[in-house]
């Protein structure tokens, strides 16, 4: 394999890997407050058709990637009345989510199949683009693969230096003790639930915005499942979710070339590989006894205090 | 009478005629108490005496029925604990209120963040300093799932001094330690109250409330019944005869009954914390067993009722050795065990009552394949109609009954087994006196067919009941006498402290 081709496919990675990245943090967001929302996928669609949509009709990525994020905010939001306020079930309520964001964007996106709308372009970064190797694969990207990268640092050090971070992971360790200290468990947790939410809406907006610039149903293809997947990967840390996220990107970028260049190797395998990676990823985290990295009070429902 | 030395400073706290009932049950009734910084008061009194519900309602856990709270003299409403926390009250539970996952540090900060971002090193260096001034030994930096239960029990206690609670609750905090731990605590508390802060005790040790309280506090059933100075006191015995209680609550008339066969024989059995114990109970007696709850009566009743093996000793019921016994227990004419924690071992709160009627019937009431499902109800019906349970419907679940009713479920369940031996563990804890009346009854009415042993830590049960006493102390079972032996009664106080009146003690 020539050089050009390993970096475009290693740039193709981080791509790729992107969308995964944003709903993976938003996911270890939301369970580090303890709540266990699997619509990620539900709430990535709507992400996407939301941006799509804004930037069809206003021609503003920024506004239309804001609006990926508040759809998701919306979604979750759903989740957090069933969970949150009414202590519903939290496995049950987030498949009814991702089954409910399917049917929504499919319901709504239907007639824009095949339509492009504008989005986010490739630009390279003064420079840091100029660097050999790192430039071409990490800074010849669009601004939101370069939001992107700030996102796992500022996210570490939110959960680690500040109150709310506290609070946060307080409150999805021990809602008892967080309570005992005269904190609200029940806002953190929304906080924590709403602000997974923008995520995922954000990595769902990626994909239509600056991905494929265009509106197909399905269009995240499972992705929301491996963030899911992802966070257990991860151990609940941003910075494993980014290495999690581009070896997913890689995978995927691979296949993609792989399809291209045309194997004997039936397509259907290759469309398989994330999933087969994704069932390896957590049979190895599991086999490593890392189960324990989750939070403690992850799926428990809150009684709202007196 | 009121606490007679420390009167001059003005209380902190001070609770006036503070009631709350849950249900028909009071579990304080009109409770005043005066709580002194600088001292150590102690909250004396047995299991479901209401020193728990006391003290929640002072940390701000709940709504006293009536009666206030006054905070430096001023009234005070406590919505939650945060209110309590707010104007200095805090409690150490038995359960840790901590964060496993998080630092020392993070606990000790939780909550009472000084600002939005936080600076780690600054912060330990703060608990590290305020753990120095109590002499609390801890490392700040270490995670607490790793701490030993001591250790969690200082972090427990720097939250409250990181949020300078003027005054601080320990529940039952020895429960938890070991000796040496429980040593080191004590020392922390003098180093407190010498400190200007208020510490109340709560606990039925009465070792520990001699050794460390200014003042004593004891309660029973809900209502403060005596208040000394810790001077006051001459020994345990005195504190024992006081948290016990003397007089007969209830009325209840009883004739001896007719002794027939042995139900229960032990001898020389040592079991858990059990030493060398010695019990013989024949049908149409009631055995009671009294002393100072944590003196062995749990490991006595779990090896008697199958739970626990005997390390040594023998044991037979109804004539067949323990082992062989328990190989193949009938389910009718046997032995029917009536525990104390009545949602957590007799029943299954979410299930109905025909299926929890099943849970120590189902023998009688199965073909080899299926349960016996429609007979088994009539039976319920039937019995829940004549014990007078309300809800009188078969198919609510077993947490829908008060207290009071679920205990007659379970007396119904279990005299329909027709027991010839029948282990009842504290039959009346936390239930109101009609209530209380009706079990006494039944109790009695059982002894015609059944040799009861009755663990209670109400001596005036145990009178109320008993033919014989013994009296339990360190897992020794101190003496055995005749209900009527006056002398012998009168001394139940000393022997439960650990004295042998005939030991010249």
């Amino acid at each position: 394999m020539s050089p050009e081709i390993l970096l475009s496919l290693l740039a193709a990675t981080i791509q790729a890997g992107t969308p995964i990245l944003f709903a993976t943090l938003g996911e270890i967001l939301t369970e580090k407050g303890g709540t266990l929302n699997m619509g990620v996928e539900g709430m990535m669609l709507v992400g996407a058709l939301a941006g799509f949509l804004v930037a069809l009709h206003t021609g503003s990525p920024v506004l239309a990637f804001v609006a990926g994020g508040l759809a998701g905010m919306g979604m979750a939001a759903v989740h957090g009345i069933v969970c949150i306020a009414f202590l519903g079930n939290q496995v049950v309520s987030g498949l009814a989510l991702t089954i409910f964001g399917t049917g929504l964007a499919g319901y709504f996106g239907t007639r824009y199949i095949g339509q492009t709308a504008p989005g986010f372009d490739k630009f390279s970064l003064p420079i840091l683009g100029e660097l050999p190797v790192l430039g071409p694969i990490l800074f010849q990207q669009d601004a939101l693969v370069y939001t992107s990268y700030l996102i796992p640092p500022l996210m570490w050090a939110f959960l680690r230096y500040t109150r709310w971070g506290l609070g946060i992971r307080a409150a999805g360790e021990s809602p008892a003790a967080t309570r005992a200290a005269g904190l609200n468990v029940l806002g953190f947790r929304w906080a924590a639930l709403l602000g997974g939410g923008i995520l995922a809406g954000c990595g769902g907006s990626y994909l239509s915005l600056a991905y494929t610039h265009l509106w197909t149903n399905g269009l995240t293809s499972g992705r929301g499942w491996i963030a899911v997947a992802l966070v257990i990967f991860a151990f609940w840390k941003p910075g494993r979710a980014m290495l999690g996220a581009y070896l997913f990107g890689g995978v995927m970028a691979f296949q993609l070339r792989l399809q291209a260049m045309g194997t004997a190797l039936p397509s259907s395998i290759l469309l398989m590989l994330p999933y087969v990676l994704t069932i390896a990823a957590l049979a190895f985290s599991s086999w490593r006894g890392h189960r324990t990295e989750a939070p403690a009070a992850l799926g428990v429902n809150v009684e709202p205090s007196e | 009478m009121a606490s007679v030395i420390g009167m001059s400073t003005p209380p902190v706290v001070s609770l006036r005629g503070i009631t709350k009932a849950f249900g028909q049950v009071r579990a304080n009734s009109d409770i005043s108490l005066d709580i002194r910084p600088g001292r150590i008061k102690a909250l004396l009194g047995e299991n479901g005496a209401g020193k728990s519900t006391l003290m929640s309602i002072l940390a701000g856990h709940y709504h006293p029925d009536s009666g206030e709270i006054l905070v430096d003299g001023q009234a005070c409403l406590f919505r939650s604990t945060r209110d309590a926390l707010r104007a200095g009250i805090g409690m150490v539970y038995q359960h840790f209120m901590l964060v496993e996952d998080m630092s020392v540090t993070e606990n000790v900060f939780l909550g009472q963040e000084p600002g939005f971002f936080l600076s780690p090193q600054a912060m330990g260096h703060q608990v590290r300093g305020l753990a120095k001034t109590y002499g609390l030994d801890i490392d700040p930096d270490a995670r607490v799932a790793d701490l030993s239960m001591g250790e969690k029990q200082r972090v427990e206690i720097l939250k409250l001094l990181h949020r300078k609670s003027r005054i601080l609750i320990f529940d039952e905090p020895t429960a938890v330690l070991t000796p040496q731990e429980g040593e080191q605590l004590f020392v922390a508390l003098r180093s407190m109250a010498a400190q200007g802060k208020a510490i109340v005790y709560i606990s039925h040790k009465l070792g520990e409330v001699m050794a460390l309280a200014d003042e004593i506090a004891i309660l029973r059933r809900g209502q403060i019944v005596d208040e000394v100075p810790a001077q006051a006191v001459h020994s345990q015995a005195d504190l024992a005869s006081r948290m016990v209680g003397r007089e007969v609550l209830l009325d209840v008339s009883r004739e001896p009954g007719e002794l027939r066969q042995n139900v229960l024989r032990m001898q020389g059995v040592w079991a858990g914390s059990l030493q060398d114990i010695s019990v013989s109970l024949r049908q149409g007696e009631i055995l009671a067993v009294v002393g100072v709850a944590g003196n062995g009566q749990k490991d006595l009743v779990e090896t008697i009722c199958g739970l626990q093996a005997p390390a040594r000793g023998e044991i037979s019921l109804l004539g067949k050795p323990w082992k062989i016994f328990f190989d193949n227990a009938p389910w009718q004419g046997g032995l029917s065990y009536i525990p104390e924690d009545r949602m957590g071992l007799a029943v299954c709160r979410g299930m109905d009552l025909v299926d929890n009627f099943l849970l120590t019937t189902r023998q009688g009431y199965s073909t080899p394949v299926w349960l016996q499902r429609s007979k088994a109800t009539a039976v319920t019906q039937e019995l829940v109609d004549q014990f007078k349970v309300s809800p009188p419907d078969v198919h609510c679940l077993a947490r829908q009954l008060s207290g009071g009713n679920l205990q007659k479920l379970v007396l119904a369940r279990e005299f329909h087994r027709r027991p010839r031996l029948i282990v009842a563990e504290q039959p009346t804890q936390g239930l109101d006196v009609s209530a209380i009346e009706e079990v006494w009854a039944t109790l009695l009415d059982a002894r015609q067919e059944a040799g009861i042993l009755l663990v209670t830590g109400d001596l005036a049960e145990a009178l109320a009941l008993a033919d014989r006493i013994a009296v339990m102390f360190g897992g020794r079972i101190v003496d055995t006498f005749s209900a009527q032996d006056r002398q012998r009664v009168d001394n139940i106080g000393l022997m439960m402290a650990g004295m042998h009146p005939d030991a010249g003690q």
